[in-house]
């Protein structure tokens, strides 16, 4: 059975059945959603279950679609794309549950929600070039939508820097990706992979393009920009599924395209990166010490996160050892699904603060620890696997990712002042926010419902999974990053 | 195998059973530290008899988890587990009214786990992964009474003081694992070089964090504001002992001039630490400063190339200094507060409690038969004997007569004020501190076997050595008891009673430049998005310029299409009401239409 392209196209499918019902009242839309996401992810245990292949992709699906110009209809997995597929498919599913509670306008947003899973799972999927791109793009346009229908104040604005700032910013990769074309005469990734077509000024040319378009996804300094305006305006679920999954797009195709199909340019250019990657790390995490909007907090605290994935796939690129390249890129990729399970959380709980209070200004809080213990417990135990407490989701990743860093480019641990900062601004917040005397005003606010337990507690439950027993997860991601170094 | 199974399964179990249960969190918290006793003692007994216990978990890839049972670790594990066990029996009458039983008892069980997952460690990760979360473990500790005034801001600070410098621990380990090619504990310590100076003074930075060595000595007193069994616990045997044992363990590898550096940083501690004690005005923060200084001693030890003794010394204090906290616990029940002028002639109303601190407090002092007698006098023989005599032995007298003189006062005004009526008997505080003040006064008895063990044969020490010991212990005792503080500090008291914080201390040096660059850096934010907004918006000038020329022509027949699909469709038609940039519509359909196009290609004739 083609489980990668039923997955793939369920949630889709779903919200084309959503449109053409008769009632399409709230409960009924969300019934639809829970059912879609949840039946996708379960498609993707099962995609799991099979497997996948050392050195190579598994479960190809492969359809003929535009011969002429060699691009097809190509789907696989390996142990790069795995991981991030399991990370969306279940983070849409818990957005599905969360957002049970939207009246306004339910079916389309469901709708736009189901377009948007489909599109992130083709993106990891694909391994066609122009599929990639079409997915990639798309996502773009569902994630406007998002923002600018259900986000907050000044939700156009934000949704059109976001999408004029991410289009502009893929246009690059186009040009990338005919460039690769017209050295193969195929759009077939795994070709790209197998004999990287392109060398020198080309593939250096190439290699600035894309990373242009993925820096701007990922986001890097000073490409972020969009990022945290999108966030602040972003529904809680679009601001999960942009954190979470969306951002992963740079740095998957940072190693998918980059690091596999230009090597010796990245390898070239690898100081260069890792240099952005490190000044990323540091400024994100002095940007959110700045913030006393909780969630802009979080969303700059990704740019320090995600420059971690970023100095490790730089560092993967110039060490000369496979092991250390190994080591990075296994840091790296356990990053991103530690950022996806951890960011998501936070995320989630701010919301869950704003749904109560009306405000995420950290000034208009104190005390709430007592009085709703669920959401603060759950907030702490997030805020300290954010700031890489070992024995949560960040440490192992990041333990890599700097372990080789000081091995390859020793001056490139100064990014590790970013653990130190994020701690300052997780305990600020902690304390201004859940200690201290408790305020009448907050008095009657009710803890986390059943509802909102089932959506933190899998994360928070996979959070410190991943901290005590990463063996799972990383043995799929090292198994292919071994046969990807060679 | 089992007993170390016991050792760190026991507390971790028992701990999540309390949280998880909410019931009887005092049987948990018994049951939980008499097993984990019973297997620290089964490894104890096992080493002993030399038979090294190690055990490997799969982690990461290259890196597994690895914990190992030898002399060294099972002699730390056991005294990890022995202190536990007396302040958990100690908690359950100190916090036998708190509404919050449950937390604190599941997390003080959590932390004694996680302490000995750290002494346990084989590999350099384990041991990394232990000691942040000894950190976040005392963070909530600290934190428990959350709602307090002042609790938040201790253990905010607790847990960043010690994670800065936590950073140290974190490169130590990289550079020894990059070097060695092994996360190992033991084959790593036998770098030598370069790279073993710079993990060597990598891994001072994190001890000197853990274990509150000037500069970093400023936490320790405030992170007073937790429940008094925590002060205990913390700065006997667990995370403030973390540093020391982290040099311990270290030892064989460190050069002379990572050595040097460290029984520096430790003499200037004991010493100035010391003063601070001295000039307080808060028993337990005079403890807390104590306690700093004498892990100052333990420094010099390590710095005098004698680990074994840094560790009968780490033992000898933590017998002590946990009495000494479990004692001033009490007296905090009796009199509502630590201030000692509140405590004035406190120990009059309970002569039992008070004898026991008393014993306590001379055994810091360093009196004979007691164990730091033995412990203080090897690390004076030690500071002696080194090559850097000159610079350690005077430190080492001087942090000795200030222990005799902090100790002293503190029995003068415990003694001297009036006497206030006896309240109810206390069997749990007592039966837990007594247990601690009997291993006190016994466990020197044990310590020249202990040497032997771990293979340090006592030399014959220089008669002049406990000569000077007790000389020291005496005077300071006497000095302390008759002179007021104010007298024997004469200049120094006025910056001792603001912890010689230079230039605003961490606050001006590290924290406000931080905030201060985050603010930079927001400014800057600003900028740069105000930049890409007036890029975005001439773009957009610029493309309705475009537009207005061809709208009647191709932008009218596409825009006419989309509207005739939109119609079709239907559904969508809401997206269209009236929030959306007409343009972006415009640019999704153009998508849209293209992905058709291209998905249709198979069909194309």
């Amino acid at each position: 059975m083609p489980l990668l392209t039923i997955a793939t196209f369920l949630p889709v499918l779903a919200g084309l059945v959503l449109m053409v019902l008769r009632d399409r009242s709230a409960r009924v839309a969300h019934g639809v959603s829970i059912a879609a996401t949840g039946a996708t992810f379960l498609l993707t245990l099962a995609i799991w279950a099979r497997g996948i292949a050392p050195g190579g992709f598994a479960q190809v699906e492969q359809i003929t679609w535009i011969p002429a110009i060699g691009a097809a209809y190509r789907l696989g997995v390996d142990g790069l794309s795995l991981p991030l597929v399991l990370m969306t498919a279940l983070l849409f599913l818990l957005c599905a549950i969360y957002s049970a509670r939207i009246k306004e306008q339910a079916a389309t947003y469901v709708v736009l929600m189901l377009m948007l899973e489909t599109a992130s799972l083709g993106t990891f999927l694909a391994l066609d070039g122009l599929l990639f791109y079409v997915f990639f793009e798309v996502s773009l346009v569902g994630m406007y939508f998002m923002i600018a229908g259900w986000g907050h104040e000044e939700r156009q604005r934000a949704a059109l820097m976001f999408f004029l700032y991410t289009l502009l910013g893929s246009l690059p990769l186009l040009l990338a990706i005919i460039g690769f074309y017209l050295g193969t005469g195929t759009f077939d990734m795994r070709a790209w992979i197998g004999a990287p077509p392109l060398s020198g000024l080309a593939a250096m040319l190439a290699l600035i393009a894309m990373l242009f378009t993925f820096a701007v996804k990922t986001p890097a300094f000073p490409l972020h920009t969009w990022l945290p305006a999108a966030h602040v305006q972003a529904p809680t679920a679009g601001s999960v599924i942009l954190a979470g999954v969306m951002l992963k797009f740079g740095t998957y195709g940072l190693i998918r395209f980059a690091y596999q199909m230009t090597p010796e340019a990245l390898a070239q250019a690898g100081q260069v990166v890792l240099a952005f990657g490190v000044v990323s790390a540091i400024y994100g995490a002095f940007a959110a010490l700045a913030q006393n909007d909780l969630k802009k907090m979080i969303a700059y605290t990704s740019v320090n996160h995600m420059g971690y994935v970023v100095i490790g796939v730089a560092v993967a690129a110039l060490a000369a050892d496979p092991r250390i390249k190994v080591i990075a890129l296994d840091g790296a990729t356990l990053q991103m699904i530690s950022h996806g399970l951890v960011t998501a959380a936070l995320f989630f709980l701010v919301g869950m603060l704003q749904d109560r209070a009306h405000s995420r200004e950290m000034a208009d809080f104190g005390g709430l620890l007592g009085r709703v213990p669920w959401l603060g417990w759950a907030f702490i135990l997030s805020a300290f696997a954010s700031l890489g407490l070992p024995g949560l989701a960040h440490f192992p990743a990041e333990f890599q990712i700097f372990l080789a860093t000081l091995d390859t480019r020793p001056w490139g641990v100064i990014a590790l002042v970013g653990i130190v900062v994020t701690a300052g601004l997780y305990l600020r917040a902690i304390a201004t926010v859940f200690l201290g005397e408790a305020q009448d005003r907050w008095a009657k606010m009710p803890d986390l419902d059943l509802r909102e337990r089932l959506v933190v507690g899998p994360l928070l439950a996979l959070t410190v999974l991943v901290g005590v027993a990463p063996g799972w997860l990383i043995g799929m991601i090292h198994a292919t990053m071994t046969g990807l170094v060679r | 195998m089992i007993w170390l199974a016991l050792t760190l399964l026991a507390p971790l179990g028992a701990g999540l059973a309390a949280l998880a249960v909410r019931r009887a969190p005092q049987a948990f918290a018994l049951v939980g530290a008499a097993l984990g006793l019973v297997g620290a003692l089964g490894l104890f007994a096992g080493a002993a008899a030399g038979t090294e216990i190690s055990v490997s978990l799969p982690f990461l890839p290259s890196f597994p988890v690895l914990l190992m049972a030898d002399r060294l670790t099972a002699t730390l594990a056991l005294l990890v587990a022995a202190v536990a066990a007396a302040v958990l029996t100690y908690a359950i009458g100190y916090m036998a009214r708190d509404p919050g039983r449950a937390r604190f008892f599941g997390t003080l069980l959590m932390f004694v786990a996680a302490m000995e997952l750290l002494v346990l460690s084989g590999d350099w990760i384990t041991l990394l992964a232990a000691w942040e979360m000894i950190g976040f473990a005392s963070y909530l500790l600290i934190g428990f009474w959350h709602q307090r005034p002042g609790v938040a801001g201790a253990a905010t600070r607790a847990f960043l003081y010690t994670r800065s410098a936590d950073l140290g621990l974190y490169l130590a380990a990289f550079v020894l694992i990059g070097t060695a090619g092994t996360s190992r504990i033991a084959p790593t310590l036998a770098t030598t070089g370069t790279p073993a100076l710079i993990a060597g003074l990598l891994l001072l930075v994190a001890a000197m964090g853990k274990s509150a060595q000037v500069p970093l000595q400023d936490w320790l007193m405030r992170a007073m504001a937790g429940p008094t069994p925590v002060s205990a616990l913390l700065h006997s045997a667990t995370l403030v002992a973390a540093g020391a044992i982290l040099l311990i363990r270290a030892a064989p590898m460190l050069p002379a001039g990572a050595l040097l550096m460290v029984g520096i940083v430790g003499g200037i501690t004991t010493v100035v630490a010391g003063m601070i004690a001295l000039a307080e005005r808060d028993l337990k923060r005079l403890l807390a400063a104590s306690t700093a200084s004498q892990y100052g001693l333990m420094l010099v030890a390590v710095g005098a190339g004698a680990p074994v003794v840094a560790l009968l010394h780490l033992i000898a204090h933590a017998a002590i200094k946990s009495s000494l906290f479990l004692g001033a616990g009490i007296f905090q029940h009796d009199r509502d507060g630590t201030g000692l002028e509140a405590l004035a002639g406190a120990g009059r109303a309970r002569p039992g409690i008070f004898a026991g601190f008393a014993v306590a407090a001379l055994a810091l002092a360093g009196l004979p038969p007691m164990a730091a007698y033995f412990s203080k006098d090897a690390i004076l023989a030690a500071a002696l004997a080194s090559p850097a005599a000159p610079w350690l032995l005077p430190m080492a007298l001087g942090g000795s007569v200030l222990s005799g003189a902090y100790m002293g006062r503190a029995l003068q005004i415990l003694w001297s004020g009036t006497r206030s009526e006896t309240r109810a008997p206390v069997p749990f505080m007592a039966a837990g501190m007594g247990a601690l003040v009997v291993l006190a006064v016994t466990l020197g008895a044990g310590f020249g076997p202990l040497e032997a063990m771990l293979g340090a044969g006592a030399d014959a020490k220089p008669w002049i050595v406990p000569a000077m010991g007790l000389g020291v212990g005496l005077g300071g005792l006497l000095l302390g008891w008759s002179i007021a503080p104010a007298r024997l500090l004469g200049p120094l008291l006025a910056p001792a009673r603001n912890g010689f914080a230079v230039l605003g201390g961490m606050d001006g040096l590290v924290v406000r430049p931080a905030l201060a660059l985050a603010a930079l850096c927001e400014r800057f934010e600003q900028g740069l998005f105000a930049a890409v907004l007036a890029i975005g918006r001439a773009g957009l000038a610029a493309g309705s310029g475009v537009r207005r020329t061809d709208r009647e022509t191709i932008d009218g027949m596409i825009f006419g299409l989309v509207e005739y699909t939109i119609d079709l469709g239907g559904r969508v038609r809401r997206l269209q009401s009236g929030f959306i940039h007409r343009d972006l519509a415009l640019t999704a359909a153009g998508i849209a239409l293209l992905i058709g196009v291209l998905l249709a290609a198979p069909f194309y004739p």
